[in-house]
């Protein structure tokens, strides 16, 4: 009954039982902690451009290219479980409706950003000289709310946007939306909800107005041909 | 030793023991797999493509029930590419259309590029029944041993041997 072995087996199974509660614990405390995230976007500048999806292709598509302004109070959802946070901005607009199912709707994410914590520093991937001035800008700090705030001005896009139809240019109703993906160092993935849940507020504004996407570019036009 | 040998009692009993266990664990995987309605509803993460949210030998649990929402542009999902058996955790970055057909792309957030040189040839898009599951939670580093294990065929075999050596030594 007491011989090594079992007493082995005994202390492993104690520290996964407690190594799983705290886990447990830790992720549960995400709830208690508030979360009160707002934004404000608007477009500055809208083109369409003929281009191909790749160097090879000869394939020409219509791409959308959206610059925007953008400011972003995303602090409080910096927590002590928090590892990443994964902003994303998605262009929407409406589609034909297809069969019996209306309402089809588009979405295409136009710009994204890894904010890391600065406990996660370490993980980003980035050039050596850009990581030491990251890991700089929150020294002796394991959260730094600081950098869950967003200003940009005149942005261009990550993404340059286009449809399977290859077709873009002058789209009607199209919005900009503002999301969020919490990434937790144990427990939940947790993203911008639309409706108040207990202590996390549903973000505010964060849409755009809408806005349509114009005519091909004539100078692009006739470069590309 | 080999004392559990002269007893068939306790011989059986020991087996019956090791079976129950093997079992439980099956039933637990399958219950979550009814639940989670995903043929796979935890995973191991394999490749850093989704660094630094995922690591290699993080555990992943999916969920595959629309109940609320589609599965929408954000949500981390896991997918298999047409034919192939490899499921690829990355994020939705493009929806076009809505329900059963609509027109998905992904994108690791760690790559620059997008997922179309991944998929199948012909495969442009994912439709929602190439996704196993989106991801809903998170605890990392623990499916590390499994990472080990393929990688390292001989601990299969060590585990196995020890394990075994342990069924037979144990007393009581």
């Amino acid at each position: 009954m007491y011989n090594s072995l079992t007493r082995i087996q005994n202390v492993f199974g104690f520290f996964t039982t407690v190594a799983f509660v705290v886990a447990a614990i830790i992720a549960a405390s995400d709830f208690t902690s508030p979360r009160t995230p707002s934004a404000t976007i608007k477009t500055t500048n809208v083109q369409v451009v003929k281009g191909r999806p790749h160097y090879y292709s000869t394939k020409k598509e219509e791409y959308a290219i959206i610059k925007f302004s953008l400011d972003a109070d995303l602090s409080s959802l910096f927590t002590w479980n928090t590892k990443q946070l994964f902003v994303y901005i998605t262009a929407e607009w409406p589609a034909p409706p297809v069969g019996d199912s209306m309402n089809q709707t588009n979405k295409a994410v136009i710009w994204d950003s890894i904010i890391t914590s600065p406990s996660a520093d370490y993980l980003s991937n980035l050039g050596p000289a850009t990581l030491k001035k990251l890991k700089r800008s929150a020294e002796g700090k394991s959260i730094d709310p600081s950098r869950g705030k967003l200003s940009f001005k005149n942005q261009k896009p990550k993404y340059q946007i286009s449809h399977p139809t290859g077709k873009i240019a002058e789209t009607d109703d199209v919005t900009l939306h503002v999301h969020y993906n919490v990434q937790p160092w144990v427990g939940m993935l947790t993203w911008n909800q639309n409706f108040d849940f207990g202590r996390w507020k549903k973000m505010g504004q964060g849409i755009s107005k809408a806005f349509e996407l114009p005519a091909i570019k004539k100078k692009d036009a006739e470069k590309s041909k | 030793m080999l004392s559990s040998l002269q007893n068939p009692r306790q011989a059986a009993a020991q087996l019956l023991n090791f079976a129950l266990i093997l079992s439980t664990a099956f039933m637990m995987w399958k219950g979550f797999s009814v639940a989670a309605n995903s043929p796979s509803p935890i995973v191991v993460v394999l490749s850093g493509s989704m660094e630094p949210a995922f690591q290699r030998g993080d555990l992943l649990f999916l969920w595959n029930r629309n109940f609320l929402a589609e599965t929408d542009v954000g949500e981390v999902v896991v997918y298999n590419v047409r034919d192939k058996d490899i499921p690829i955790v990355h994020r939705v970055v493009r929806k076009f259309g809505t329900g059963d057909k609509a027109q998905l792309l992904t994108k690791g957030d760690n790559n620059l590029a997008d997922d179309t040189e991944l998929y199948a040839k012909g495969q442009d898009y994912l439709e929602r029944k190439d996704i196993i599951g989106s991801v809903v939670g998170y605890i990392p580093f623990v499916g590390y041993v499994t990472i080990m294990l393929s990688e390292h065929p001989w601990l299969k075999t060590a585990m196995l041997g020890i394990m075994g050596l342990l069924v037979v030594l144990q007393r009581e």
